[in-house]
């Protein structure tokens, strides 16, 4: 993200159809522009190939914050249960017994994940709570789709347009995002 | 939506030709998983007594392994319909085909039941409720209301006739549409199939106390039925998937696109974590407890051999799944999911063996030790390997390999899961 530039210029298709933002992103992309991003109210399938974003790595972060769980599960018990300063006995069970460790280390496990995941899309995707969010346009929050193409060429415009245009947008405008 | 797809999406009639080949590997399964059992019991030098028990617990085991497998794959079908899923609609005469191996488990078990089940069964050893007989047991005798012949086979009887009779609907008016086409077959599934559901529920629980826990009569699990649909259920994912794949690698089946398969790895590797937790909560709580009459179970299922076999369960059907399925490669790969799928299917195998043998095996003094795996039970299991895939692509052979007028067939063809 080019931070440099105090100025962003875009420029927007606005749609009411997934099938016809699907071809226009994917025309959009193919003749090489550079897509910000699409602004739907809803979930369109295939969105993400249409403009070739990269896998997510959310997973890879769920994998890390099990793994932080399990470990802090683990080293709590031991820690708790070492030696005899603080051996409690209950039902007879040994004090350092693997299926005594089960249930906790699975719970802590999935709350790190839970949590983890939650504060890492919130971090990602830049949402706080007061945060105002820059609405491409006001429709996007209601029935109509919005792409968003960074416009680094002034002169690119006529072109991005009439790709816009060719695939059915209903509307095409310029914008400028001050950052 | 189909424009600007690399591949275009085309509905037509296609047909499963079992080759010769797929004939004669099915019939040698048969024939020598047969000759391999025979030569095991001739060759077996334990009492009478002992080896009848094992033949019997043999053909319990694999007749209910491939029973449960089977009603999954019914099961599957209604819960997708009641969902209003469609993803799935490509691969949906797999399951419908797994249905028809329904009556001969069916058939096994009854066989099993008449032909074993005072030796298998601890409830149904002679004179058990009699309180003149040696044989009397008193908590047994308490169980009667519900373990006796009459109720016993009566409720088996009503379960088998309903769950293959829907099964068998199924399957028709899905094959009818493919030629009449239209919303009727469509809607007539979805209303079976809530019923089926809500029919299945109760009588899956208690076909598994009938059939699996009334072995071990003493003993009770309440999470018992859903910890064996769930052996079941991830069982008959997996044959989907294994199937899926073997059918596409041969060239049909173009239309179920690789996200489909994913979906069906990523069924897999959830349903065995679902059976971990089920086998451990069913474990834990019982060796929480620690009270005589509940522990027995495990006690005969850890002890005496048995062992290798209990944590051998961990180990196939848990950690290689789970590792071995969780990324997105391990399920997209064709050749590393078989594979993941073979180790699952043959674990699970392994659990419903446990089950069975373990508590069918018991001497005079109630003990059993474990025969270990010899040529009768790779035999047996060879023979119903067989069986089961002579039906499977029998079945397969007789209709379009996927519903061409299904509602849902081209959401299933244009299945995405994303990046």
């Amino acid at each position: 993200m080019s931070m440099k530039n105090n100025n962003q210029k875009l420029i927007l298709g606005i749609y009411d159809d997934p099938d016809k933002v699907l071809a226009a992103t994917r025309n959009v992309r193919k003749a090489g522009f550079d897509i910000k991003d699409v602004y739907t109210p809803f979930p369109i399938h295939g969105i993400d190939k249409a403009m070739g974003i990269q896998r997510s790595r959310l997973g890879i972060s769920a994998f890390l914050f099990a793994m932080t769980g399990l470990l802090t599960a683990v080293v709590m018990m031991v820690y708790m249960s070492w030696g005899d300063d603080w051996e409690i006995n209950i039902g007879g069970k040994p004090n350092l017994h693997i299926p005594t460790y089960i249930p906790v280390t699975f719970e802590l496990s999935i709350l790190f994940t839970a949590f983890g995941m939650v504060a890492t899309f919130f971090i990602v995707s830049k949402m706080a709570h007061g945060k105002n969010p820059t609405l491409m346009d006001i429709r996007q929050t209601d029935d109509r789709i919005v792409i968003a193409v960074n416009l680094h060429n002034t002169g690119d415009s006529d072109a991005i347009n009439k790709i816009f245009q060719s695939n059915g947008a209903l509307e095409v405008k310029e914008r400028d995002l001050s950052i | 939506m189909a424009h600007g797809h690399e591949h275009e999406v085309v509905i037509k009639d296609e047909k499963f030709v079992m080759t010769a080949k797929d004939k004669r590997v099915s019939m040698i399964l048969m024939g020598g998983g047969l000759l391999l059992a025979l030569i095991g019991i001739l060759t077996n030098h334990s009492e009478h007594e002992m080896l009848m028990k094992r033949i019997w617990a043999n053909l319990l085991a694999d007749g209910y392994f491939f029973f449960i497998i089977s009603i999954c794959a019914t099961a599957f079908i209604a819960i997708k319909a009641i969902a209003n899923a469609g993803w799935h609609t490509s691969i949906k005469r797999i399951p419908e085909a797994m249905g028809t191996f329904l009556p001969f488990a069916a058939a096994v078990l009854i066989i099993v039941l008449i032909g074993g089940g005072s030796e298998v069964y601890h409830w149904m050893h002679h004179g058990i409720t009699d309180p003149t007989s040696p044989n009397y047991d008193k908590v047994i005798a308490g169980k009667s209301w519900y373990l006796n012949q009459g109720f016993f086979w009566g409720r088996l009887i009503v379960f088998f006739a309903v769950w293959i009779f829907i099964t068998r609907k199924f399957r028709k008016w899905s094959l009818q549409e493919d030629i009449e086409g239209g919303l009727s077959f469509f809607d007539k599934t979805y209303k079976t199939a809530a019923f089926f559901t809500f029919f299945f529920a109760f009588t899956f629980s208690m076909f598994s106390w009938d059939i699996m826990m009334s072995i071990d009569t003493h003993w009770f699990s309440t999470i018992f039925s859903i910890y064996n649909f769930a052996t079941g259920w991830v069982s008959a994912i997996t044959i989907m998937a294994l199937t899926a794949i073997q059918l596409k690698k041969r060239g049909y089946l173009s239309i179920v696109n690789e996200d489909v398969i994913h979906d069906l790895g990523k069924m897999m590797f959830a349903f065995s974590i679902f059976w971990t937790y089920m086998w451990v909560a069913q474990m834990l709580l019982i060796w929480y407890a620690n009270l005589p009459e509940e522990v027995t179970y495990y006690l005969d299922r850890t002890k005496n051999g048995w062992g290798f076999h209990f944590y051998l369960n961990l180990a196939l059907n848990f950690i290689i799944p789970f590792f071995g399925l969780m990324t997105r490669t391990g399920k997209r790969n064709t050749w590393w999911l078989s594979f993941v799928g073979c180790i699952l299917l043959f674990g699970h195998w392994n659990d419903v063996y446990l089950m069975t043998f373990a508590g069918a095996m018991k001497d005079h003094h109630g003990i059993s030790h474990a025969p270990g795996w010899g040529l009768m039970e790779f035999g047996f299991l060879a023979m119903f390997v067989g069986g089961f895939i002579y039906v499977l692509l029998t079945s397969l052979s007789k209709a379009n390999l996927y519903p061409t007028k299904h509602p849902y067939i081209m959401e299933s063809a244009l299945h995405d899961v994303g990046v």
